[in-house]
C-alpha cells in the first residue's frame, strides 16, 4: 500500500488497451491502490515495474486461499486495525473441528449439521466454511477421517497432525483440495515447509510465543513458503487478544514481514463449554481472527457468530441492500395496510421488525435506493415520486390489495402531493418518522 | 528472534466517574488504553453490567427472556430485588418503558414513585432510563431527579432536545447523566459540549452513543464506539473522555431471531440459547469495542459476558 | 458613570449600612454575640455575604465581621469637589448595600419570626414570603438554568395605577420571567397592586411577593447567588465566578417604578455588578454601555407599555415562543400537500399576480417584536377563486444579526410556509406562488397568519440572530408594487455583495464537518469562492450556522498565513483540517487537484479527475449514468474517491466551485477543462460565460468535450486538437 492511484498510474503503460478488464490504464491505478484489483491483470508490465508496484500494492496481510472451487476461502489482505478507518476485507472462517478419537456417529451428525447449515440474508449466504481434521490416534484412522472428510464436503480442509509423516501422507492426496497443512512447528518446520511448497497448499506456522513465532514465519518466508497461516500457540481469551492485537499491529504498523498473514485460533480448545467457547470465537470475529476453529456447529450459536461476522466485515462506506420487491408480513390479505421504504438493510430489518411486532399483517414495499437510507436516497433523486410511482404500479401491490393507500415514511412527507400527483388512483398517509413508532401507528390505521 | 511489541502512545484518559452512593460506589471509567489492552495502559476498573428491571410488567418478551423474573414481573422492587440478591446484579438498569406515551403512558409522578421505591429497595448504583420521547422524558425524568435526591442515579437518555431541562435538574439534585447521540461521533461530542456549558459536572457525565443488536446495525455502533474511543485516548479529544454505556438489550429481544421457536426454525437451534448469545455476543462486541457499561437482560448471558471480562483481564499467560 | 447615580448610590449605601449597624447593636445587646442567626432552611447562610466572601455568617458575631467588611467597600460620600468618574465606586457601595441589607434581614428574622411567612403561596394576612428556602431554590432555580424561566425582573416600588401593575406583570409572565417585587412607592407596593387587581400572586404563578421594604431586593439577589452556586458548580467566596455566572445565564434585570430614592439607586449599583441593568420609569440619568452589564446599564424614563419590551431587550432576553398560534396544524408533515383546483380558494403570486417575498434586517429600534400588519384586504373579504397581488416584507433585528443573513433567513419562508396544513408555497423571491385551500378558509386561516408563522419560526429556528421580528403583509397594488421596487435593489446589493467577495477579503472561511458521520476524517474548507462540496453550503451559510449553532458542524477558522498561494494553503487550515480530521489529514490545498486535495466525503455533486492523455481535466456530476473519458462511471469514481480519503488526482466538486476563479488554481483552473457530460456544460453556461471571456477564450465553452464527442480519450483527444484546446499546452499536469 502507500502508492497512490496517480503514483501509480506513472508506472503502467498508459496505452489505455483495456486488457485489464477497465477500460484505462487510470481506472486500473486506481483500482490497485484501493486493493481491488491484482497487477497480474495487466500483461504489459515490464519485470521492474511488477516488482516495485507488487511491493507496494501488496496488502500488508497477505491474501491466502484455501480450498479450490465455490468452496475456496479467502483470508488476510487486511489494510486497517479497525473498521471504520476502511473496511475488513475478508471474513473469518467458522472450521469444525474434527478428530480421529470421535467415534463415527458423532462425526457424522457433526458433518452433517455442518452441511445443513447455511442462512440467506441480505443476500449474502453465511455458513461455517471449513473443516478441520486432526490425527490424534495412527496414520491409517487419520487417512481414513480425511478420505471421508473429502467425500462428504467440498468444503476447505484443515488438516492436523503433529505426525509429520501421517499429515504429509494426508495432504498428498488431497493437494488438489488445497488444505490447509497445520502446522510447521520448531521440529518439523523444513520438511513441512518443503511440503507445502511441493504441493502448493498453504502451511500454518505454530509457535510457543510470539517470538518463537515470527522465527518460524521468517525462516519458511526465507525458504520461499508464500502462504503461511499463524498460530501463535495463545490458548486463553485473554492472550490470544493480546498476540492477535500485537500480529496485526506488526504487520500494518511496523510493515514485519513475518506476522503479514492470516492467523487461526482455537476457542474450541480454550474451554469446554459450548456457549463460552461461541464467546470467544465472538471475540476473535472482532480482533483479528482468521480461521477460527469450533467444536460443534449448532444454530444457535453459529447464527450469531455468523451474524457477528457479517456485522463486522461490512463496508462501512457502502451500505447492505435488500433486494426490491413486496414483503408480506405476517398473514396479510386484500385488506392489509401498505408501506413502503428503501432496501439499506437497516432500514428493512427494523422497519420489518416493527411492522412484524405491530402484529398488524401488512405488505412491506421496498424499493431499490442503491442501499442509501430514505432520506439520503430523497436527496439522491432516488426515492422521489417519479421512481416510486412506477414501482408501485410494476411491483404487483395493486393486484395484492383491494384498498389504494400507501404509507410513507413521515420524513418524506415533503413528496406526498407530488406522489398523489403521480399515482392518482392512491390515497398517500404519512407514517411515523421514527420506525419505534410503527405498531402504534399500524393499530390505530387497522384498527 | 526477538521483535519489538508496536505499542500505542495514549495521551488521553477517560474520565472517572462514580456512581450510586455511600459505600456502595461503583466507579467506571479511568481507562488508559484501548479495552483490555493491558500489555500497554491500565484498565482500573473492568467494565460492568446492569440488570434490566421494567417498570411494568412485559408484554411482547419471548418466554426465554421472561422466565428468570415470571415471578417478579409486574413488581419492580421484587425484581429488582432478585436481580441483584438472586443474580448478583452489579447495578440495576430501571427502564420506564411504560412511560411512553405510545404504550401505557404513565404519569411522571407514577414513574418517578416507582424508581424511588426501586432506588430504596437496592443499594447498587441505579440507572433511569426513560423512553426517548423527549418531551415525556423530560417530565419523567425530571420527577424522578426530585423525587430520588441525593441517590446520584444515573439518568437518561438526555438528547439535544431536553438535554437543558433534565441537565439542570439533575445538577439540582445531584445525579448523574447520560448523553445521548444518533450513533454519530461529533453530535456525541458536541452534547458533551453543550451539557459542560451547562455546568453539569464532568465527573457526572456518561456517553450513551446508541446502540443496536447484533444482525441490526451493530456495526455502526461498533464503530462508533470504537472511534470515541480512539478520539479519546490518543486524539486528545477532552470532551468524548467519558464512560459509554451500552443499552442494548431491549433491542436484542425484540428481533426476530430470539422469538423463533427451535421447531419454527431447526436450523438456528435451540431457541433459548440462541437470544442468550444474540445478547452476550452483543455485549462482546461493545465490549471490545470500548463500552464501560452494559445494560443486560438474560441471567445467563451476563455471566457469559461476567466470564468473557474476567478472561479478558487476565494479563499475558497461556 | 453619572456622577448623579454615583453619589446618590454612595449616599444611599451610607444610609443602609449605618442602619445595619444599628441593628447589630440592638440584637447584640439583646441576644449576645453567639445568637444564631440566618434565613430559614437553607445550607447558603446569607447566601449574598456566602457566595460573595466565602463567609458563612451564623451568629451574630459572624455578622459583625462582614459589617467591619462593609465598612471597608464603602467610598468617600462624593463631595461636589470630587469627581469621580469611574463605576467601580459604585459598584463597591452597592456591594456593601447588600451585605447590610442581608443582615438587616437576618435581624429581621430573629426579631420578628413570622414577618414572613414560610412557604410558595402568600397567606390571607400575610402576603411577604421572604428568603426563598433551598426546597424553593432548587426546584425553581432548574428553570433558570434550563430555560424555562429565563431570569427575573427585580420590580423595586409600585406603579401608578393597578391596571398597569397587572399589566406589566402579565407581560413579564409571558415572556416566561419571574417577577421579584419589594420596596414600594409612596406607600404603595406593587404586590398589593397586583392583588387588587385581582392577579395571583406566589411562587406557582411566578409573581412573587418578597417583601414590603425595598431591602428585600437581596432575596432576590441572593436567589440569584445561589443558584451560581448550586447549579453553576460556583464555590463560595469565589465572587468573580459567581457574578460572571449570573451576567452570563440568569436573564434579570432591576425595575424600579416610582421615585428612585438613595436606598434604591444603592440596591441598583449593587444588580449592575450581577450584569444585571436597571429599567426605570422616571428620568433618571442613563448609563450606557461600559462592559459590565451585556449592553446598556441604566435606561430610563421608559413608557409603562414598552417598558417590558426594553428591558428584555437591554438584557439580551430571547424570546421563546413554544407554539405556532393558527387556526390550522403545522408540521413538517403537511410540507409536501398540493392544492388541486377543486379544493382551490384563493392564489396570490406564481405569475398570476405580482408576488414577493423579502426578509431585511433593520435596526433594534426599528422593529417592534411580534407586531404583524395586514394592509389590503385578508381572506375573510375575498371570494372563491379569487385572486390578489401579495407582498409579505419580514423585518428582523437582532444584536447578531447580519445583513448577510438576510438571504438564509428568506430561504426558509418557502418550507415554513409550506408547514401549514391547507397552504401550498413555491418558489422564492418575486416568483412566489402561495395557494390557499378551502378547508383552510373554513377553519379561519387569513394571509395574516403567515405574520404569526415567520415571526414564531424566526424565534424558534434563528434565535441565535434574530431578537425581533415584525412581518408586513400586502394585498394593495400598489403597496405591493412598491415593495417588489424594494426588492429589486435588494436583490441587487446582495448579488453584489456575494460577488464582492473573495478569498483575500476574508479573513475567517469555515470548516463543515458533518459528513464525518459517514467519513471519519472528511472536512469541507468552505470559502467565499469555494461551496462545500455536496453544493449545499457556502460561506454565508456556514457563518450563519455558526451564529446559530455555535457548537455545531461549522466552525469559523482564521486561515492565518498564506503558505501557498496558487495550491490555497494557510497556516490556519492546515492546523484546523489536522485537528479535525483526528491527524489524518496533515496538509490541505483549498485549489488543488493534485497536490493534498482536500478529502472527498461521499456527498458531492461532481467529481473531477485528470485526463492524462489530453493534459487536462474532466468533471462529472452524479446525475450522469454513463461512461466518462478516464474509464469509469460516476459511481465508480464516487466509490474510489469517497470516505475521507485523500486522493491526489481525484476530488469531489460542487457545480458551483467550477464556475469559481479559483476553481483548481493549481492546475491552470477552468482552462484545464476538457470534458463535461453535455448536461453539466448546459446548467453551468450561463456562469461560465464570464469567466470565459476573462480568460480571453469567449468560446471557450465549445471547446470542452461533452459525451456526444466520445467518452474515451482517444476519442475526444482529435475533438481538443482540432478545437485548439488550451489544455493541450498547459505546463503537463504530471
Ligand atoms: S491492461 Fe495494462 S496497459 Fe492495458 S489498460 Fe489495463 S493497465 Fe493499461
Ligand atoms: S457611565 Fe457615562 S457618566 Fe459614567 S463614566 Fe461612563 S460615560 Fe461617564
Ligand atoms: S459535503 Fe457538504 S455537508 Fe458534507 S462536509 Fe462538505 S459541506 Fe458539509
Amino acid at each position: 500500500m502507500g502508492l497512490s492511484g496517480i503514483e501509480i498510474f506513472k508506472k503502467l503503460p498508459k496505452t489505455n488497451c483495456g486488457k485489464c478488464g477497465v477500460p484505462t490504464c487510470l481506472a486500473f491505478a486506481m483500482k490497485l491502490a484501493t486493493g481491488k484489483a491484482e497487477l497480474d491483470a495487466c500483461p504489459d508490465l515490464s519485470e521492474d515495474v511488477k516488482e516495485e508496484l507488487g511491493e507496494a500494492s501488496a496488502p500488508p496481510v497477505r491474501t491466502v486461499v484455501i480450498g479450490t472451487g465455490e468452496r475456496a476461502v479467502k483470508l488476510g489482505g487486511e489494510t486497517v486495525l479497525f473498521r471504520h478507518e476502511k473496511r475488513f476485507e475478508n471474513p473469518p472462517a467458522f472450521t469444525l473441528f474434527l478428530s480421529d478419537k470421535m467415534d463415527e456417529s458423532e462425526i457424522s451428525a457433526k458433518l452433517t449439521k455442518f452441511k445443513e447449515t447455511s442462512y440467506e440474508r441480505v443476500g449474502l449466504v453465511l455458513r461455517p466454511a471449513m473443516v478441520a481434521v486432526k490425527g490424534e490416534k495412527d496414520a491409517s484412522g487419520f487417512m481414513a477421517l480425511v478420505e471421508k472428510v473429502c467425500n462428504d464436503t467440498d468444503a476447505a480442509l484443515v488438516l492436523m497432525n503433529e505426525d509429520a509423516d501421517a499429515l504429509s501422507q494426508a495432504a498428498k492426496t488431497c493437494s488438489n483440495r488445497k488444505p490447509l497443512i497445520y502446522a510447521a512447528t520448531m521440529e518439523n518446520v523444513e520438511t513441512l515447509g518443503n511440503l507445502a511448497m511441493e504441493l502448493s497448499c498453504p502451511l500454518a506456522v505454530k509457535g510457543n510465543s510470539l517470538e518463537e513465532l515470527a522465527e518460524l514465519s521468517e525462516k519458511l518466508i526465507k525458504m520461499g513458503v508464500k502462504d503461511l497461516i499463524l498460530d501463535s500457540g495463545a490458548r486463553t481469551a485473554g492472550k490470544s487478544l493480546e498476540d492477535q492485537i500485537i500480529i496485526r499491529r506488526s504487520a500494518l504498523m511496523k510493515k514485519f514481514k513475518p506476522f503479514g498473514f492470516p492467523t487461526i485460533v482455537f476457542p474450541c480448545e480454550m474451554t469446554d463449554d459450548p456457549m463460552k467457547e461461541a464467546m470467544i470465537a465472538c471475540q476473535m470475529v472482532a480482533k483479528y481472527g482468521s480461521i477460527i476453529v469450533l467444536s460443534e456447529i449448532e444454530g444457535h450459536s453459529i447464527f450469531p457468530l455468523l451474524l457477528a461476522s457479517m456485522n463486522i466485515f461490512t463496508d462501512p462506506q457502502r451500505p447492505m441492500a435488500v433486494e426490491q420487491k413486496i414483503y408480506e408480513i405476517g398473514a396479510t390479505d386484500e385488506n392489509s395496510p401498505v408501506l413502503i421504504t428503501g432496501n439499506f438493510s437497516l432500514t428493512y430489518f427494523i422497519v420489518s421488525g416493527e411492522v412484524d411486532a405491530s402484529r398488524v399483517p401488512s405488505y412491506l414495499l421496498i424499493k431499490d435506493t442503491e442501499g442509501l437510507s430514505v432520506l439520503t436516497a430523497w436527496a439522491a433523486g432516488k426515492f422521489g415520486a417519479d421512481t416510486i410511482a412506477p414501482f408501485i404500479k410494476k411491483c404487483g401491490i395493486e393486484e395484492k390489495v383491494k384498498h389504494r393507500k400507501l404509507v410513507i415514511p413521515g420524513y418524506l412527507a415533503t413528496i406526498s402531493g407530488e406522489l398523489e400527483e403521480e399515482l392518482p388512483d392512491w390515497e398517500i398517509l404519512i407514517g411515523p418518522r421514527e420506525a419505534s413508532h410503527l405498531p402504534a401507528y399500524l393499530k390505530e390505521l387497522s384498527a | 528472534m526477538t521483535f519489538e511489541i508496536p505499542k500505542v502512545s495514549y495521551s488521553g484518559k477517560i474520565k472517572e466517574i462514580p456512581l450510586g452512593r455511600g459505600e456502595n460506589i461503583i466507579t467506571v471509567g479511568g481507562e488508559s488504553c484501548y479495552p483490555f489492552h493491558l500489555f500497554e495502559g491500565a484498565i482500573p476498573h473492568p467494565p460492568k453490567i446492569a440488570m434490566e428491571v421494567y417498570d411494568k410488567e412485559p408484554e411482547d418478551w419471548p418466554d426465554t427472556a421472561l422466565e428468570p423474573f415470571a415471578d417478579v414481573a409486574g413488581d419492580p422492587v421484587a425484581w429488582a430485588r432478585k436481580c441483584v440478591d438472586t443474580y448478583g446484579a452489579e447495578m440495576i438498569a430501571l427502564q420506564l418503558a411504560s412511560t411512553d406515551p405510545n404504550a401505557e403512558d404513565t404519569p411522571a409522578d407514577e414513574a418517578a414513585a416507582i424508581t424511588k421505591k426501586v432506588s430504596d429497595a437496592v443499594d447498587v448504583p441505579l440507572i433511569v432510563f426513560g423512553t426517548s420521547n423527549t418531551d415525556k422524558d423530560t417530565e419523567v425524568l425530571k420527577a424522578v431527579c426530585e423525587t430520588c435526591e441525593g441517590k446520584n442515579l444515573i439518568i437518561g437518555p438526555l438528547g439535544e432536545g431536553n438535554y437543558r431541562a433534565i441537565g439542570a435538574t439533575a445538577i439540582g439534585y445531584k445525579h448523574t447523566v447520560m448523553a445521548s447521540t444518533p450513533i454519530d461521533i461529533n453530535l456525541a461530542k458536541q452534547l458533551n459540549i453543550l451539557l459542560g456549558n451547562l455546568n453539569v459536572p464532568d465527573d457526572k457525565i456518561i456517553i450513551d452513543p446508541t446502540t443496536g443488536a447484533l444482525g441490526y446495525g451493530l456495526e455502526y455502533c461498533y464503530s462508533v464506539i470504537e472511534r470515541i474511543r480512539t478520539a479519546a485516548l490518543i486524539q486528545e479529544d477532552e470532551r468524548l473522555q467519558f464512560p459509554i454505556i451500552a443499552n442494548f438489550a431491549k433491542e436484542v429481544w425484540k428481533t426476530k431471531e430470539v422469538k423463533l421457536s427451535e421447531p419454527e426454525a431447526p436450523l438456528l437451534g435451540d431457541q433459548k440459547k440462541r437470544g442468550v448469545l444474540m445478547e452476550a455476543m452483543t455485549a462482546q462486541c461493545v465490549l471490545l469495542a470500548g463500552a464501560d457499561i452494559l445494560v443486560m437482560r438474560h441471567p445467563e448471558a451476563i455471566n457469559l459476558v461476567k466470564e468473557s471480562i474476567q478472561d479478558l483481564m487476565i494479563k499475558g499467560e497461556g | 458613570m453619572s456622577k448623579i447615580i454615583c453619589s446618590a448610590a454612595i449616599r444611599g449605601a451610607h444610609k443602609i449600612v449605618g442602619t445595619a449597624e444599628a441593628k447589630y447593636e440592638g440584637a447584640l445587646k439583646k441576644w449576645g454575640p453567639d445568637q444564631e442567626i440566618g434565613f430559614p432552611n437553607t445550607t447558603y447562610y446569607l447566601p449574598i455575604i456566602y457566595g460573595m466572601l466565602g463567609i458563612p455568617v451564623k451568629t451574630l458575631a459572624d455578622a459583625k465581621k462582614v459589617l467591619d467588611k462593609c465598612k471597608k467597600l464603602l467610598p468617600e460620600p462624593v463631595s461636589d469637589k470630587v469627581w469621580l468618574p469611574y463605576l467601580a465606586p459604585a459598584l463597591e457601595a452597592g456591594m456593601a448595600t447588600f451585605f447590610a441589607e442581608e443582615i438587616i434581614e437576618a435581624i429581621r428574622y430573629l426579631e420578628d419570626p413570622d414577618f414572613y411567612t414560610k412557604g410558595e403561596d402568600p397567606l390571607p394576612d400575610n402576603i411577604w414570603l421572604g428568603a426563598a428556602d433551598d426546597v424553593i431554590m432548587r426546584k425553581r432555580g432548574v428553570e433558570f438554568v434550563d430555560g424555562t424561566a429565563p431570569g427575573f425582573a427585580a420590580i423595586l416600588g409600585a406603579a401608578p395605577t393597578k391596571e398597569i401593575a397587572a399589566k406589566i406583570a402579565i407581560e413579564l409572565q409571558e415572556k416566561n420571567l419571574y417577577v421579584f417585587m419589594c420596596g414600594d412607592h409612596e406607600g404603595k407596593t406593587m404586590s398589593e397592586q397586583l392583588i387588587e387587581a385581582g392577579v395571583q400572586i406566589g411562587w406557582p404563578t411566578r409573581l412573587v411577593s418578597f417583601g414590603p421594604s425595598y431591602m428585600a431586593a437581596v432575596f432576590a439577589i441572593g436567589f440569584a447567588t445561589r443558584a451560581a452556586m448550586s447549579f453553576g458548580g460556583v464555590k463560595p467566596g469565589d465572587f468573580a465566578a459567581n457574578l460572571r455566572y449570573n451576567k452570563d445565564r440568569i436573564f434579570a434585570f432591576a425595575m424600579p417604578l416610582g421615585t428612585v430614592t438613595d436606598e434604591w439607586y444603592a440596591n441598583a449599583a449593587g444588580a449592575i455588578n450581577w450584569g444585571f441593568p436597571t429599567i426605570a420609569d422616571t428620568p433618571i440619568p442613563q448609563i450606557l454601555p461600559t462592559g459590565i452589564c451585556t449592553y446598556e446599564h441604566v435606561v430610563s424614563n421608559i413608557p409603562h407599555d414598552q417598558i417590558v419590551a426594553k428591558a428584555i431587550e437591554v438584557r439580551g432576553l430571547k424570546v421563546s415562543i413554544s407554539k405556532v398560534d393558527i387556526p390550522m396544524s403545522y408540521g413538517p408533515a403537511f410540507e409536501g400537500e398540493r392544492i388541486r383546483k377543486d379544493d382551490l380558494y384563493f392564489e396570490c403570486g406564481g405569475g398570476r399576480t405580482l408576488g414577493v417575498e423579502l426578509t431585511v434586517s433593520k435596526d433594534m429600534s426599528e422593529v417592534e417584536d411580534g407586531k404583524i400588519e395586514m394592509i389590503g384586504p385578508d381572506l375573510d373579504q375575498v371570494k372563491e377563486g379569487d385572486k390578489l397581488p401579495f407582498a409579505m416584507l419580514i423585518e428582523v433585528a437582532g444584536r447578531q444579526m447580519q445583513s448577510d443573513f438576510e438571504p438564509i433567513l428568506e430561504r426558509q419562508i418557502h418550507h415554513l410556509v409550506n408547514y401549514v396544513q391547507g397552504i401550498m408555497h413555491i418558489g422564492q423571491r418575486n416568483i412566489m406562488w402561495i395557494r390557499v385551500g378551502k378547508a383552510a378558509v373554513e377553519k379561519g386561516f387569513l394571509l395574516k397568519h403567515l405574520g404569526t408563522v415567520m415571526h414564531a419560526k424566526y424565534h424558534q429556528d434563528f434565535g441565535g440572530i434574530v431578537d425581533k421580528v415584525q412581518v408586513k403583509l400586502y394585498t394593495d397594488e400598489e403597496k405591493v408594487k412598491e415593495i417588489l421596487e424594494l426588492s429589486k435593489k435588494v436583490y441587487k446589493k446582495r448579488d453584489e455583495r456575494v460577488e464582492g467577495m473573495t478569498d483575500e477579503t476574508e479573513e475567517t472561511y469555515y470548516s463543515c464537518t458533518l459528513c464525518q458521520s459517514f467519513a471519519p476524517s472528511h472536512v469541507c474548507i468552505i470559502t467565499p469562492e469555494r461551496v462545500g462540496m455536496c453544493g449545499a453550503y457556502n460561506w454565508l451559510d456556514c457563518k450563519a450556522s455558526f451564529e446559530i449553532n455555535p457548537t455545531g458542524p461549522n466552525q469559523p477558522i482564521i486561515k492565518g498565513e498564506c503558505t501557498e498561494p496558487v495550491l490555497g494553503q494557510w497556516k490556519g487550515i492546515t492546523d484546523f483540517v489536522n485537528k479535525a480530521s483526528r491527524q489524518k489529514v496533515e496538509q490541505v490545498s483549498a485549489y488543488s487537484l493534485m497536490n493534498f486535495p482536500m478529502t472527498a466525503c461521499g456527498c458531492f455533486e461532481c467529481v473531477a479527475t485528470i485526463l492524462p492523455m489530453c493534459n487536462g481535466i474532466m468533471v462529472v456530476n452524479r446525475d450522469f449514468m454513463g461512461m466518462t473519458p478516464c474509464g469509469m462511471k460516476f459511481t465508480t469514481l464516487a466509490g474510489m474517491v469517497g470516505g475521507g480519503n485523500q486522493t491526489p488526482g481525484f476530488l469531489g466538486v460542487s457545480k458551483h466551485y467550477i464556475c469559481s476563479k479559483k476553481f483548481l488554481l493549481a492546475e491552470g483552473g477552468l482552462k484545464r477543462v476538457v470534458w463535461l457530460p453535455k448536461m453539466l456544460k448546459e446548467e453551468l453556461a450561463e456562469r461560465m460565460k464570464p469567466i470565459c471571456e476573462e480568460m480571453g477564450i469567449p468560446n471557450f465553452a465549445d471547446m470542452i468535450a461533452d459525451e456526444t464527442v466520445g467518452t474515451t480519450e482517444e476519442e475526444i483527444l482529435p475533438f481538443l486538437e482540432e478545437k485548439g484546446h488550451p489544455a493541450l499546452t498547459m505546463d503537463p499536469l504530471m
